[in-house]
């Protein structure tokens, strides 16, 4: 059964109908266009969808649609806006921590929430931060090495 | 560091750039006006026939706009396998697009377009299927029994083949030997788990030709295996090259079913159909073959091999697509030529069971065998007393030696003892602890492993393609264009080729683009595959490149006066060799060659002439002269919890002969990433089978567990060695596949030397530490 919702994306208002039961994944890519999100599993196993409700990284996969209406929703296309990119996303590129990158925008959505909540994080917090996150491509070293970079500041 | 402008330095991918916003260009991103969602029926019987299927009601539903079912699909039987020719006697043709008969839980029974997915889903459960259940066999051991269900008709107790290797006298071999070692090494069935699912868009037009847009390896392969599959000409499919891919480590090296029934829904409709696998349907359509090595091994009282002979048993699955090819090299590389041995025997089999089916991996059948041999290597020098570096040494090729898989060439450029003499200075192998110190219940243990020969593409191989082409393109403003039909899923071309291309050219590596094509307009490549990118396509690319300067400098001649023999190209300005003050920007001599008759320029109006005229353009299309060794070595610090039997990698070293590095920071990707998949493979993954049914019970990645961030070593070290191999683009060779193929016997040794259990079988569980500790 299909409802009208209204949807705050990257500070823009969207009147969209949407499946009752669906998930946010699914509205974002393919009802909004923003395909920056990924489906990997469907399952919230590998984290490629995820996005920030109200500041928080969440499974976009995971989320009833309905249960985003009236927050905050930022995807990766809502970080570089205004044409310049956010300083995770420059030290993902300077570092190597992105190869197929089809993994990467949910990496950098994660690591978005940890830097608004930490200013400087160890190693350890940055790895307990992206362990709901796989990446198959580069063992995660260059991610850790990334992330450490954009809180020092790029 | 080397004299090389752009060679060797770690450079930024261009494709990071557009990736770290979005990224457009995965084929899973791809919608055409009009699609259809295709969706497929998936039986769930592990082994029936088809009595009877009824569509009707399916077809009738609105928005169903085609269906395929067995009796719709050309009856051409093929192999999956992408990077050998359709007709090859070196695969098996055991495959049907839809067959009759289905042969392991989860394969097609039927395809269905419609104008929605939520259509397309619901059609499905309207065809009504009728199975007549056969009996099913699972493991390779009781298949082969008489008896046993018959998997393919005419295929006796399952058995594909049964290759075997030879050199010398092995029964001489044993009995000169003072001691003898023998184990069984059994390894599991995993899967490669890329993350962008498996997809396709294949859209035919009104005169039935196919375009196909999909996620996968091998681009010709794409077009070859489509147009065999569906009997038509190559020149009717035309396959688009994707900007990237989302991964692959080989689980997108032959055709899935979704690529060929996308192209007959669309044929049949008109419309272009997209095909998008669940992640479901991604973990039951390629794996790592399981296999069961015996592994037995001669040695006299001084260290040296006097015999070898291995037997392995490996599980091909309900198709044989790549395992005759996958035991092949399992058979040299994974076993028998790494080390010296005057009398080596190897007999393998290949068995048909009702599992999903296996395919390429990473590695590709070198993992199942270097684990035995390695671990073999840690039993024989624990036993005897010799040091795991020098006696590998000892037995290792050398520089100059004959190459071990093809007398007709030498180890031009071979590093393997540097690899393993600067990994263990690097690692403070010879201070490491002993066996099963440290207090309390947490162990430390120290490991190695090596691969001493691998490859640097397929060339040698039997019926597979291995040329490569390229095309770069000069621009009026200094850059260039570079096109090549290689596939960059993940693996970093986008930069390599570039760096090569702009080496060769002598303009910036920022001035070089790679770009697009299509099978009609791009040189025939060679799969994504076997380390071959960087030096097959590289050789290729700088071939290319090497053309288009030819040209460039012909076209600068008049302008610089000079021959152009006596010219050259630097940071992007064609010089008279030895007198830098007389140069002109490459920019210059495109504009020339681009323009009319008459140039107007800075300086005032010049004139041109007609042999001057048109793009600076070179090709390239050829096959790489030799199929050089890399080797590597890898050294590994574990801690094992013996309350728990937990294991951590807390450490890894890992030295590789690399040729030549030219992007350090993606060399070093490649290895941080092959040990995240190395570790899974010893530690943790492992793909189930619900007993009865073959029904895989791993398939999301809640139950197939691979190491995430906090399960990763703190400290991976890469070392790279360069040889300079003489035939390689600027020296370089393969890199991809050893950092994953040395870790799991790495860190099994490494298990042993923390707490001395010897666990034979991956993976390599907290349950079987403890069972080994004797605590379960």
């Amino acid at each position: 059964m299909m409802q009208l919702v209204t949807l705050e994306v990257n500070g823009e208002q969207h009147e969209i109908a949407v499946e009752a039961d669906g998930a946010l994944l699914a509205v974002l890519r393919d009802g909004l266009g923003l395909i920056g999100t990924k489906r990997g599993c469907d399952t919230g196993g590998c984290g490629c969808c995820t996005v920030l409700v109200d500041g928080r990284a969440v499974y976009s996969c995971m989320m009833y649609t309905l249960s985003a209406q009236g927050r905050k929703i930022t995807t990766i296309e809502g970080l570089a806006a205004d044409g310049k990119l956010d300083p995770l996303q420059e030290a993902f590129v300077n570092t190597g921590a992105v190869q197929c990158g089809y993994c990467t925008c949910g990496f950098i959505m994660v690591a978005k929430q940890l830097l608004s909540e930490t200013n400087n994080p160890d190693e350890d917090a940055i790895r307990h931060a992206i362990a709901g996150n796989l990446c198959r491509c580069t063992g995660y070293h260059k991610i850790v090495e990334a992330i450490r970079l954009a809180a020092k500041g790029g | 560091m080397n004299d090389y402008s752009v060679i060797g330095r770690s450079i930024p991918r261009p494709d990071a750039w557009e990736k770290v916003v979005g990224g457009r260009g995965y084929p899973v991103n791809l919608r055409l006006p009009g699609m259809l969602h295709g969706t497929l029926l998936r039986s769930p019987h592990p082994h029936a026939r088809i009595a009877g299927m009824d569509a009707s009601r399916a077809l009738a539903l609105p928005g169903v706009k085609a269906l395929i079912t067995p009796a719709d699909v050309p009856r051409i039987p093929y192999s999956a396998t992408f990077f050998k020719p359709a007709t090859s006697a070196a695969v098996v043709r055991d495959m049907l697009i839809l067959d009759g008969t289905v042969r392991y839980a989860g394969q097609p029974v039927a395809a269905v377009a419609a104008t929605t997915a939520s259509i397309a889903e619901h059609a499905l459960e309207l065809i009504e299927v009728q199975y007549e259940e056969l009996p099913a066999v699972f493991d390779p051991e009781e298949a082969m029994r008489e008896g046993a269900p018959e998997i393919h008709a005419g295929v006796r107790h399952n058995v594909i083949g049964r290759p075997t290797y030879s050199l010398g006298d092995i029964e001489a071999g044993f009995s000169a030997a003072d001691h003898v070692f023998e184990g069984v090494y059994e390894t599991q069935r995993v899967h490669t788990c890329y993350m962008e699912p498996r997809v396709c868009v294949a859209d035919a037009d009104a005169q039935g030709r196919v375009t196909v847009y999909a996620s996968v390896q091998h681009l010709f392969g794409l077009r070859e295996k489509l147009a065999f599959v569906l009997g038509l000409p190559v020149s009717s499919v035309r396959a688009v090259q994707p900007p990237y891919i989302g991964g692959g480590f080989g689980g997108k090296l032959d055709l899935a079913p979704i690529e060929p029934l996308a192209a007959l829904l669309s044929l049949r409709a008109r419309r272009p159909v997209r095909i998008e696998q669940s992640r479901y349907e991604d973990f039951i359509t390629s794996s790592r073959h399981p296999a069961k090595v015996y592994l037995k091994t001669g040695i006299s009282r001084d260290g040296q091999f006097t015999a070898r002979y291995a037997r392995t048993l490996l599980d091909a699955s309900a198709y044989a697509s790549e395992a005759p090819e996958v035991i092949r090299v399992h058979s040299r590389f994974g076993l028998m030529l790494g080390y010296r041995c005057p009398n080596a025997k190897w007999e393998g089999t290949l068995v048909y069971t009702n599992n999903m089916p296996g395919g390429a991996f990473r590695g590709y059948g070198a993992p199942q065998g270097c684990f035995a041999v390695e671990s073999q290597i840690d039993e024989i020098c624990e036993k005897l007393g010799f040091d795991p570096v020098e006696f590998r040494l000892k037995h290792a090729p050398r520089c100059g030696d004959p190459h071990p898989s093809n007398a007709a060439w030498k180890l031009d450029s071979y590093g393997f003892d540097e690899c393993l003499v600067r990994g263990a200075e690097r690692f403070g192998w010879r201070s490491r602890a002993k066996a099963a110190s440290g207090r309390g219940v947490k162990k430390r243990g120290f490991g190695m492993a090596a691969q001493p020969l691998w490859v640097s593409g397929c060339l040698g191989a039997p019926d597979t393609y291995e040329h490569s082409g390229a095309i770069v393109k000069l621009n009026t403003d200094g850059s260039a264009d570079l096109a090549t039909a290689t596939i960059d899923i993940g693996s970093g071309q986008t930069a390599v080729l570039c760096q090569i291309a702009a080496e060769e050219l002598g303009i910036s590596v920022e001035a070089v683009r790679l770009s697009g094509g299509s099978t009609d307009t791009l040189p025939v490549d060679a799969a994504t595959h076997a380390s071959r990118t960087t030096y097959a396509s590289g050789i290729a690319v700088k071939a290319a490149a090497a053309a288009a300067k030819k040209r460039l400098l012909e076209v600068a001649e008049t302008m610089l006066e000079a021959s152009a023999v006596d010219l050259e190209v630097r940071e992007g300005m064609v010089r008279v060799k030895g007198a830098s003050a007389h140069a002109v920007p490459v920019a210059d001599v495109v504009k020339r060659a681009e323009s009319p008759f008459v140039q107007i320029t800075s300086k005032g109006t010049m004139q041109t002439v007609l042999a001057e005229k048109g793009t600076i353009i070179g090709t390239s299309s050829l096959a790489p002269p030799r199929n050089p060794s890399p080797a590597s070595a890898q050294f590994i610090e574990v801690e094992v919890d013996t309350d728990t039997g937990e294991v951590r990698v807390l450490r890894a070293v890992y030295a590789h002969d690399i040729g030549r590095v030219v992007n350090l920071a993606g060399a070093e990707g490649q290895v941080e990433g092959g040990l995240q998949q190395g570790i899974g493979y010893a530690l943790m993954e492992n793909m189930r089978f619900e007993p009865e049914t073959g029904a895989c019970v791993t398939a999301d990645f809640l139950n197939y567990k691979m190491p995430t961030a906090v399960e990763m070593p703190r400290s991976i070290e890469s070392i790279f060695v360069e040889t300079d191999e003489p035939s390689g683009p600027f020296g370089a060779k393969g890199l991809a596949e050893p950092c994953l193929i040395v870790p799991a016997p790495a860190i099994a040794n490494a298990i042993y030397n923390a707490v001395g259990v010897r666990v034979r079988s991956l993976p390599i569980t907290p349950e079987k530490i403890l069972a080994g500790l004797g605590k379960i």
